[in-house]
C-alpha cells in the first residue's frame, strides 16, 4: 500500500506542468549562471584561478541559491510541491475516501510525504543539472577542470537534501495541521532571517563559528570550513564533512527528523473532521456563541426603505476610497504581516548592532547608515509583502467565493483594482512608518541624536514608495492577467528578480530596460545631501511609473469579472465596455512613458556615448594596438606645474588653465610629444593644448583622449619647453553610469588624473589575459619585475615625472574652502568668488588633489607643525582622536623615521562617494564614511580606534611614499603601504598597549588569508607584491609586527632609518623591494636570518598547534606543565598549492593564567623556543595556576588554524590532520 | 418589462456545449427554471447576470441589452448565485453595507437604513453582528437574498436557493421569493420539482443546455396527463422494463420498485395503473427523454 501511496503521489506531480516549470526555472536559473562563469557569454573577461565545475564552485552555487530573494523562490516551490500533500485531500475533500480505507497511518504519512520529497529533490535537482549543463559550454578552457561526478553531486547531497528535507517537512508538517500555506510561509522566512542576521554578525570574528553552526542552510558552515581556501585548493578539495560543517549538518538534519517524528505522532486521519487549528493570536474571540435563529415570520416587503442609487463619477471615487479602505483593513489585519513587521523591525534591530564595522568598530547610527545597513533586510521583507499582498488582494474574492456576488454589482472594474491599488500603497506608507520609526528608535536607543529626519522623508516616502508602488504595480497587473495566484507570485519575480540576473550576467545594462530602475545615483552623503541626482531619479520613476500603469491599464481589459477562463472572453465581458476615460489614461501613460523614455535615451546615448562592459573593454584594446608603439618613444617629464583651477560648485563645472614645464632628462633629443587628455566623450572640453614649440600635431584621438605633437625643432638633452593647457568641465545632462563625483555641490574632490599627463599610459592596457588572449594581445605581467631597471626609471606614483615644484591659484564660491597641496600665500574673494593661492615650497610627486566645500576646520599644532582639520559641520566626533593620531604619529616617525618635509599637516573630509584616505603632499582626503562618523567606544577594550589608526597610516605616507617612494615595479608598495600600516601599528601600540594590537592583527591575518582565496592572477611574496591590497596592507601588518618582535624595536626602526636616509627623494633609477628587503636582511642576527626569506621572498605558512597539555601541582605550591606542542612549516606557490618544509624556526611558547580579577590572560611564562623537529614535548614550571599554554599564542606567524595555537588546560585539543605519518615526539625539558 | 433571450449558445473550451440556442421571453413574476445537475442552469443565469458571455445571441431586459450594457443592468439586477462564500471576519452588517456601497447606495442614512430593513426582513437582525462566515446554511441564504434585494432590483436572479434548507427554512424562503415575484422578475433555479410548484407562474425545463419545455405548471401537467403509469415491480426487474418502456423514475417501497413509466398508450394491460401526472413527472420525462 505505501508503494501506491508514493507512487500515485509522483505520479500526481508528474502530471502537473507546474512541476516541469519549476524544474525548469531552476535548470535555466543555473544554466544561465554556469554558462556566464566559463565564460560563454560574450562579456567582458577577468582573470581567474578558479575553476567551474570544482565540488567548491558547485557547493558555492547551490547554497547561493537560499540566499535572499531566491530563498523565497526556494520557498515559494517548495511550499507548491510538498506543503500541500495531505492538505489537499482535504482541501478537494477526498479525504474521507482515503481515511476510510484500511490504510496504515504510517503508509499514508510516509507514503504522501516521501512522495511529495521526492518530486521536491527532483525538481531542485535541475540546479545541478542546470548548472553542469552550464559548465559543458567551457570545456577546452582554463574555466573547467576534469568533470566529476561527485563534484555535483556532493553538495547535492550535503546542502540540498538535508535543506529541502527540512524545510520541505516544516512546510508539510505546519500545513497539515494548521490548513493553512500561510504558517509555512511564515517559518522559512524565520530561516531567512537566521540566515541574514548570521551574514551580517560574522563582521565580529568573534562571532563566526556561532553564525556557521546555528545557520539553516549550512552557507555559513561552507563559508568558514573553506574561508581559507586558496584557489588551488577550491579546485581540487572535496567538501570537508567534518567539524563545524559536518556539526551544522547535523544539527538541522535533526531537527528536521525530530519536527518529522513529531508530526507523525501528532498526526490522525481524524484531526480532517475537526476543525482547523488554527494560530489566532491577534484577533479577538468570536463573541457570542452559536446563536439558534430565531424564528419569525417575514415581514412585507413593501416596507422596504426606499433609496436613491448613484452612479456618478464622484461616487465611483468614493466606493474606490471606501473598498481600499475595506482591502487594507483585509491585508493588514493578518497575522502574517503583523508577524512579518515584528519580524523586521526585530531583523534591523539586530542588524544595527553590527554596522558600518570596520576591525569591528561600529560607526555612528547615522541616518544614512540606518537605510541602508539596517532597513535593508525590512525593505527586502516589504518586497516580500508586496509580492504576496498583490496576489492575495487580487485574488481576495475568488478565493472567498464572493467573485459573484460582487461581479453582478454595478460597481466598475476600474474602481475594483484600483482600490486594491491604493490600498496596498496605503499598506506600503504603514510599512515605510514601521522602518522610520524603528530606525528613529535605533538612533535614539543609541545614544544618537543627530537624526535626519530630511533624510529619512525623502528616502523612505520620497524614494522607496514611489519605487515599491510601481513594483506594487506591476505584480497586480500581473495577477489580474494570471491564470492562479501562485503562477503571478512567479511571474511577478521575472522582473523584479530573474531579469535581473539574466541580464546582469549579460551586462545587459541599459536603465531604460531593467525594471523599475533608478537611473545614475549618487548615495546620500551628509556633505552633499542628495546630489544633483534626484530630479534624474523622478524621471525614471516617471519613465516606470507610467509604463507599469499602461500594463495596469492594459490587465483591467481582462479584468476576471465572472466566471470565465480564457481571455478572449474576459476581454468581451471587461475589455470592450470602456469608456473614453480608459482611452485617454491610456493614451496620457504611453505617451508619458514614451517621452520620459526618449528623453532619458537622448541623454544616456545621444549626449552621452552608451558603452558596454564588452565595448569598454574593444577599447582599452585598440588602445594598445594604436598606441603601444609610442610606449618607447621618450618623452619629456614633468618638472613644474602651475594651475589655476576654477571650481563652480553649483553648476559642478570646472574651468582649468594652466603649464607644465617638460625637461629632457634623457641623453638624447626628442621629437614626439605624446598627452593624454580627458575626453568631450566625459565632457572635457579643451581650448587649449599645445607646447610652446614649433610643432605639428602628428595625430589627435579625440575618443581615446591622445594626442601627438611632433616638435619641428628636437628638445635637446637637459632643455625644457612649456605646455600649456586650459579646458573647461561641463557636465551635460546624465548618462546610464553613475555619475562623476569630481566636482559637486559640495565636497569636490579630484586629483592631476583630470590633468594632462605625457607618454603612453600602460595602465590603460587591458590586464586581464583571458581578455587580452580574446583581441589578439599577447599575455602581460600584471607589473614590471622587481629588478627591470627600465621599470625603475618611474616611481609607481607618476610615470611622467620625478619631483615637481608645484603651485596653484584655485577659486571656488564664497561659500566655500578650496585647498590644494602646498601653503596658503594668499586669500582673497573677487567677483563673489573666493580665492586661494598655495605654493608648495619643496620638491613633491607629480601627485596632487583639489578639494573644495562648505568647512568647518579646527587647529592645533605640533611643536612648530601646523594641523588642520576641514570637516563637515555636525561631524566633530573624532576630530580629537584625528588631531591627536596626527601629534603622536609625527612624534614617532620624526623620531624613529626621520624629519618631516612640510610645516603642516592637513586632514580633509570629503564625501562617501569613495571611502578612503589618501594622503597628498601635507595634504590628507579623508572620506566621511571613515573615521568621521566611526564610534569609537574606550570603554570597551576589545574596540579599535579607527580614526586614530587611520590617521596615523596616512601621516606615515608622508615619509613612506612622499619621501621615498618606489619604482614602477613589483614590491614597492611594500616601502609605502605595508611600512604605514607597521608604522601606524607602532603608533596605536604606542597609544593603546600591545594588547590591543592583537585584535588588530587577528583581522589582518584574516583578510590576507581571505584575500589569497580570490587571487585571480598570483599570489606573490611580500617583496614582490603587484599591488595585491591583502598583500601589502594585510600581510604586510602581520610581517613587519613580527619581523619588529623578532629583531627588536630599535634594530629594525634603525635599518628602516637608514633605507630611508639613502632613498628619501631620490631621483631615478628609484629603489626597489630588493634593496629595502636587503638592508633589513643586514640587521638580522645570522640565526634569525632565515625569517626574512620565509617573510618577504617566500609565501610561508605554519600550522601550530598544541597536541595536548597537562599540568600537575607540586608541593612548593608551585605547578609543573608539561605540553606536546607541533608545527609544521609549509611554502606556497602562486596558486597556494603548498608543499611541506621541514621546521627549524624560532617560535613563541607561551602559559597563561586567567585566574586574577580582571579575567583576562596573563602571560605566566613567554619565551621563544626553538621547533627543530614537528613536535615536541616541554616541561615548564611556573608560579601560579595554569588556564592555557601554547606556541605562538599571540598568532605572529602565519597560521590558517589560529584557534589550536593554545588550547585550555583540562580538555583535549582536536587533532590536527597531518600530510603525513604521526610526528615522533621529541622530548626536551627546560630548567626551572 | 420582459426579460428576452434570443438565440443565445454557448459552448466551453472544452466542448461542452453549455447554451444551445436559448430563447424565451420572462416576464413579471416568479419563473422556475428546472434541470437536473449539469443542464445549463447555471450558465444560462450567470450570463444573464453579465458574468458570462454568450458565443451569440441577445438578451435584453427593456431596454437593455444586457450583453453590451452590462453597467446597466447590474444596476437593476439582484444576483444570488449558486455557490458563494463571504470574507472571513467581516459581520453581516458590515458586508451588506458593503454591498450597498457597491450597488452605488450613497447617501449614509438610506443606506443604515435600507440595510437594517433588510436584516430584519430575512431575520438577521439579530445576528447581524455575528461573522457572515460563521453562519449556518439557511442564514447564509438569507443574507443572500438580503443582498441581491439592496438596491430595489428590477430583475432578481437566484440560483438553487433552497438546496441544503431544512422545510421549515425552505418554507420561509418560498415566501419571501414569492413576495419579490409580484414587482419583479424573479428566475428561480432549480432542481427541486416542489419549488418550482409552488411558486412559479411559468416554468421552462432544461436539459443538456436545450429547454425541452416551456410554459406554466398546468400546461406542463397537461402535456403528460394520462400517459403516466405506474407498477410496482421486483428490483431484478428494472433493467427489462428499462429496455421495454419509457421509464421515468422509480423509488424503492416495502423492498419493491414503484416505477412511473411515460407512455402514450394504455398500459393496463400490462399491469400498469395509470397515475394522475404531477409535475415531477413532466419533469423526469423531460430529462429521461430518449
Amino acid at each position: 500500500m505505501f508503494k501506491e501511496i508514493y507512487f500515485f503521489e509522483l505520479r500526481q506531480g508528474f502530471k502537473k506542468p507546474a512541476t516541469y516549470i519549476y524544474f525548469s526555472i531552476y535548470f535555466g536559473l543555473s544554466l544561465v549562471v554556469g554558462m556566464a562563469i566559463v565564460g560563454y557569454f560574450n562579456t567582458a573577461t577577468t582573470d581567474t584561478n578558479t575553476i567551474a565545475n570544482s565540488t567548491y564552485a558547485v557547493s558555492e552555487m547551490l547554497v547561493g541559491f537560499n540566499d535572499s530573494i531566491l530563498g523565497l523562490v526556494n520557498s515559494v516551490i517548495l511550499v507548491a510541491i510538498m506543503a500541500t500533500a495531505i492538505q489537499k485531500d482535504y482541501e478537494y475533500n477526498t479525504h474521507p475516501l482515503f481515511f476510510t480505507k484500511p490504510i496504515k497511518k504510517s503508509t499514508y504519512f510516509f507514503g504522501r510525504f516521501l512522495g511529495a520529497f521526492t518530486l521536491a529533490l527532483l525538481v531542485f535537482f535541475g540546479q545541478v543539472i542546470g548548472y553542469f549543463t552550464g559548465t559543458l559550454f567551457g570545456l577546452g578552457t582554463d574555466l573547467v577542470g576534469p568533470f566529476h561526478a561527485w563534484s555535483f553531486l556532493s553538495p547535492f547531497l550535503v546542502f540540498t537534501v538535508p535543506n529541502l528535507l527540512l524545510l520541505g517537512i516544516i512546510f508539510f508538517s505546519l500545513t497539515t495541521f494548521t490548513r493553512n500555506t500561510l504558517t509555512a510561509y511564515l517559518l522559512c522566512i524565520i530561516l531567512l532571517i537566521i540566515r541574514i542576521v548570521s551574514d551580517t554578525i560574522t563582521a565580529d570574528l568573534d562571532n563566526k563559528t556561532m553564525a556557521a553552526l546555528l545557520e539553516p542552510f549550512g552557507a555559513n558552515a561552507l563559508q568558514l570550513a573553506t574561508q581559507y581556501w586558496t584557489p588551488s585548493e577550491q579546485n581540487s578539495l572535496a567538501i570537508p564533512l567534518s567539524g563545524i560543517l559536518l556539526y551544522n549538518r547535523l544539527l538541522w538534519l535533526a531537527i528536521a527528523i525530530a519536527i518529522t517524528a513529531i508530526s507523525y505522532r501528532k498526526f490522525h486521519f481524524s484531526q480532517f473532521l475537526a476543525p482547523a487549528f488554527k494560530i489566532n493570536w491577534f484577533s479577538k474571540k468570536s463573541a457570542e456563541g452559536e446563536q439558534t435563529a430565531i424564528v419569525s415570520p417575514f415581514d412585507s416587503l413593501a416596507r422596504l426603505p426606499k433609496v436613491t442609487q448613484v452612479f456618478s463619477w464622484k461616487q465611483g471615487i468614493s466606493q474606490c476610497l471606501y473598498l481600499a479602505k475595506f482591502e487594507f483593513k483585509k491585508l493588514i489585519g493578518t497575522t502574517f504581516f503583523i508577524v512579518l513587521c515584528a519580524l523586521g523591525i526585530v531583523m534591523m534591530v539586530i542588524i544595527s548592532q553590527f554596522m558600518g564595522s570596520m576591525y569591528d568598530t561600529e560607526t555612528y547610527p547615522v541616518t544614512y547608515q540606518i537605510l541602508e545597513v539596517a532597513s535593508g533586510g525590512f525593505l527586502f521583507f516589504i518586497l516580500i509583502i508586496l509580492v504576496f499582498f498583490a496576489g492575495n488582494s487580487i485574488w481576495r474574492e475568488r478565493e472567498n467565493r464572493l467573485d459573484e456576488l460582487v461581479g453582478a454589482s454595478p460597481v466598475s472594474n476600474v474602481v475594483l483594482f484600483f482600490s486594491k491599488y491604493l490600498a496596498l500603497i496605503f499598506v506600503l506608507f504603514i510599512l515605510l512608518s514601521l522602518v522610520l520609526l524603528t530606525g528613529v528608535g535605533v538612533q535614539l536607543s543609541q545614544g544618537f541624536t543627530q537624526i535626519n529626519l530630511t533624510e529619512y522623508m525623502v528616502e523612505l516616502y520620497g524614494k522607496s514608495w514611489l519605487s515599491m508602488s510601481i513594483t506594487a504595480g506591476l505584480c497586480m497587473a500581473v495577477q489580474v492577467l494570471s491564470p492562479n495566484k501562485y503562477l503571478g507570485f512567479f511571474i511577478s519575480l521575472v522582473p523584479i528578480l530573474f531579469i535581473n540576473i539574466l541580464f546582469g550576467l549579460l551586462e545587459w545594462n541599459d536603465k531604460l530596460y531593467i525594471f523599475n530602475s533608478s537611473g545614475p545615483r549618487l548615495p546620500y552623503s551628509d556633505m552633499n545631501g542628495f546630489g544633483h541626482t534626484l530630479p534624474v531619479y523622478y524621471l525614471y520613476k516617471a519613465y516606470w511609473l507610467n509604463i507599469v500603469l499602461f500594463l495596469m491599464l492594459v490587465s483591467l481589459l481582462f479584468f476576471p469579472r465572472g466566471k470565465e477562463k480564457n481571455y478572449k472572453a474576459k476581454y468581451r465581458l471587461s475589455g470592450k465596455h470602456y469608456g473614453i476615460g480608459y482611452k485617454v489614461a491610456m493614451l496620457a501613460t504611453w505617451t508619458i512613458a514614451f517621452s520620459c523614455g526618449a528623453y532619458i535615451y537622448y541623454n544616456t546615448h545621444v549626449l552621452h556615448v552608451f558603452r558596454t562592459a564588452l565595448e569598454i573593454e574593444q577599447l582599452q584594446a585598440d588602445y594598445e594596438k594604436t598606441f603601444k608603439p609610442y610606449e618607447r618613444i621618450r618623452q619629456a617629464r614633468i618638472t613644474h606645474a602651475l594651475i589655476d583651477v576654477d571650481i563652480y560648485p553649483d553648476k559642478r563645472s570646472l574651468a582649468t588653465k594652466g603649464y607644465y614645464f617638460l625637461k629632457n632628462k634623457h641623453e638624447v633629443p626628442l621629437d614626439t610629444l605624446y598627452i593624454n587628455y580627458q575626453t568631450e566623450e566625459d565632457s572635457y572640453y579643451f581650448s587649449e593644448l599645445a607646447p610652446d614649440r614649433a610643432h605639428t600635431v602628428l595625430q589627435n584621438d579625440s575618443i581615446q583622449g591622445v594626442k601627438i605633437f611632433v616638435l619641428r625643432e628636437k628638445l635637446q638633452p637637459g632643455d625644457s619647453l612649456k605646455l600649456s593647457f586650459a579646458f573647461r568641465l561641463e557636465p551635460n545632462g546624465f548618462s546610464n553610469n553613475n555619475p562623476s563625483t569630481d566636482v559637486v555641490h559640495n565636497g569636490s574632490f579630484f586629483n592631476n588624473m583630470l590633468l594632462p599627463s605625457i607618454g603612453y599610459e600602460s595602465r590603460a592596457e587591458l590586464s586581464a589575459n583571458s581578455a587580452r588572449k580574446k583581441y589578439g594581445l599577447p599575455p602581460k605581467e600584471r607589473m614590471a619585475k622587481v629588478d627591470d631597471m627600465e621599470a625603475r626609471m618611474n616611481n609607481y606614483l607618476s610615470k611622467d615625472a620625478d619631483w615637481i615644484r608645484f603651485e596653484t591659484k584655485v577659486s571656488t564660491s564664497v561659500d566655500q574652502i578650496a585647498i590644494a597641496p602646498g601653503y596658503l600665500q594668499k586669500e582673497w574673494e573677487e567677483n563673489g568668488r573666493r580665492y586661494f593661492h598655495y605654493t608648495m615650497d619643496s620638491p613633491i610627486l607629480n601627485f596632487y588633489s583639489y578639494l573644495s566645500a562648505n568647512y568647518e576646520v579646527k587647529k592645533d599644532k605640533w611643536k612648530d607643525v601646523d594641523i588642520e582639520v576641514y570637516y563637515h559641520k555636525g561631524h566633530e566626533y573624532n576630530l580629537e582622536r584625528m588631531i591627536k593620531s596626527v601629534q603622536h604619529s609625527l612624534d614617532y616617525y620624526t623620531a624613529n623615521f626621520g624629519p618631516y618635509q612640510h610645516r603642516q599637516v592637513r586632514i580633509i573630509e570629503f564625501p562617501r562617494y569613495a571611502s578612503f584616505a589618501q594622503s597628498f603632499p601635507n595634504t590628507i582626503p579623508y572620506s566621511e564614511s571613515i573615521g568621521f562618523i566611526t564610534k569609537v567606544d574606550d570603554s570597551d577594550k576589545s574596540k579599535i580606534d579607527v580614526p586614530f589608526y587611520v590617521t596615523a597610516h596616512e601621516v606615515a605616507h608622508q615619509w613612506w611614499g612622499h619621501q621615498v617612494v618606489g619604482g614602477n615595479v613589483q614590491g614597492s608598495v611594500l616601502m609605502s603601504e605595508s611600512m604605514s600600516q607597521y608604522s601606524a601599528l607602532m603608533v596605536m601600540e604606542k597609544e593603546y598597549g600591545r594588547d590591543k594590537m592583537k585584535k588588530f592583527l587577528r583581522y589582518e591575518m584574516d583578510n590576507y588569508l581571505k584575500g589569497r582565496t580570490s587571487e585571480g592572477k598570483k599570489e606573490m611574496p611580500l617583496m614582490l607584491v603587484e599591488n595585491q591590497a591583502y598583500i601589502h596592507y594585510n600581510k604586510g601588518s602581520v610581517v613587519m609586527y613580527a619581523l619588529r618582535d623578532y629583531l627588536g624595536e630599535d634594530t629594525l626602526n634603525k635599518a628602516l632609518r637608514n633605507y630611508l636616509q639613502k632613498t628619501a627623494f631620490q631621483e631615478p633609477p628609484y629603489t626597489n623591494s630588493i634593496e629595502f628587503v636587503n638592508t633589513l636582511r643586514e640587521a638580522t642576527p645570522d640565526s634569525l636570518k632565515y625569517i626574512i626569506k620565509d617573510m618577504f621572498e617566500d609565501i610561508t605558512l605554519y600550522e601550530n598547534y598544541v597536541k595536548d597539555l597537562s599540568y600537575t601541582k607540586r608541593q612548593d605550591g608551585k605547578y609543573v606543565v608539561n605540553m606536546t606542542l607541533g608545527s609544521q612549516k609549509f611554502k606556497a606557490d602562486s596558486l597556494g598549492k603548498q608543499v611541506r618544509v621541514p621546521v627549524n624556526d624560532y617560535i613563541d611558547i607561551g602559559i597563561f593564567s586567567n585566574k586574577d580579577s580582571s579575567g583576562e590572560d596573563i602571560p605566566l611564562l613567554l619565551q621563544k623556543i626553538k621547533m627543530d623537529e614537528p613536535l615536541k614535548a616541554f616541561t615548564f614550571t611556573v608560579d601560579r595556576e595554569p588556564t592555557s599554554a601554547g606556541l605562538d599564542p599571540y598568532n605572529k606567524l602565519i597560521d590558517r588554524n589560529p584557534d589550536n595555537n593554545t588550547w585550555k588546560f583540562g580538555s583535549t585539543p582536536p587533532p590536527v590532520r597531518l600530510d603525513d605519518k604521526e610526528e615522533t615526539t621529541v622530548t626536551i625539558k627546560v630548567g626551572e | 418589462m420582459d426579460l428576452i433571450i434570443e438565440n443565445v449558445s454557448k459552448t466551453y473550451s472544452n466542448g461542452l456545449k453549455a447554451l444551445n440556442n436559448i430563447n424565451l421571453t420572462i416576464p413579471k413574476g416568479m419563473f422556475g427554471l428546472l434541470g437536473p445537475n449539469g443542464a445549463g442552469k447555471s450558465s444560462l443565469m450567470r450570463t444573464i447576470a453579465s458574468l458570462q458571455e454568450p458565443d451569440q445571441g441577445t438578451i435584453r431586459l427593456g431596454d437593455i441589452n444586457i450583453l453590451e450594457q452590462k453597467d446597466e443592468l447590474r444596476k437593476v439586477l439582484g444576483y444570488l448565485p449558486q455557490d458563494f462564500g463571504f470574507y472571513p471576519k467581516v459581520s453581516a452588517l458590515e458586508l451588506l453595507n458593503h454591498f450597498a456601497i457597491l450597488k452605488g447606495i450613497a447617501n449614509k442614512k438610506e443606506r443604515s437604513e435600507i440595510v437594517n430593513a433588510l436584516l430584519q426582513q430575512t431575520n438577521l437582525f439579530e445576528v447581524r453582528k455575528r461573522y457572515v462566515s460563521e453562519y449556518s446554511g439557511g442564514m447564509r441564504q438569507r443574507f443572500g437574498i438580503a443582498q441581491a434585494l439592496l438596491g430595489d432590483p428590477k430583475l432578481v436572479i437566484v440560483d438553487e436557493p433552497t438546496a441544503g434548507l431544512d422545510p421549515l427554512e425552505r418554507n420561509r424562503f418560498h415566501n419571501l421569493l414569492s413576495e419579490i415575484g409580484e414587482n419583479t422578475i424573479v428566475i428561480l433555479s432549480t432542481h427541486i420539482v416542489d419549488d418550482v410548484k409552488n411558486l412559479c407562474r411559468q416554468m421552462v425545463v432544461m436539459n443538456k443546455g436545450t429547454i425541452q419545455f416551456n410554459g406554466t405548471p398546468s400546461q406542463a401537467i397537461d402535456t403528460v396527463n394520462g400517459h403516466i403509469w405506474k407498477k410496482t415491480i421486483a428490483k431484478e426487474e428494472l433493467p427489462d422494463y428499462k429496455k421495454a418502456y419509457h421509464v421515468i423514475s422509480s423509488h424503492v417501497s416495502e423492498g419493491n420498485l414503484n416505477i412511473h413509466v411515460h407512455h402514450t398508450e394504455s398500459l393496463e394491460n400490462e399491469g400498469f395503473m395509470a397515475v394522475q401526472a404531477s409535475l415531477e413527472d413532466v419533469y423526469f420525462s423531460t430529462i429521461t427523454k430518449k
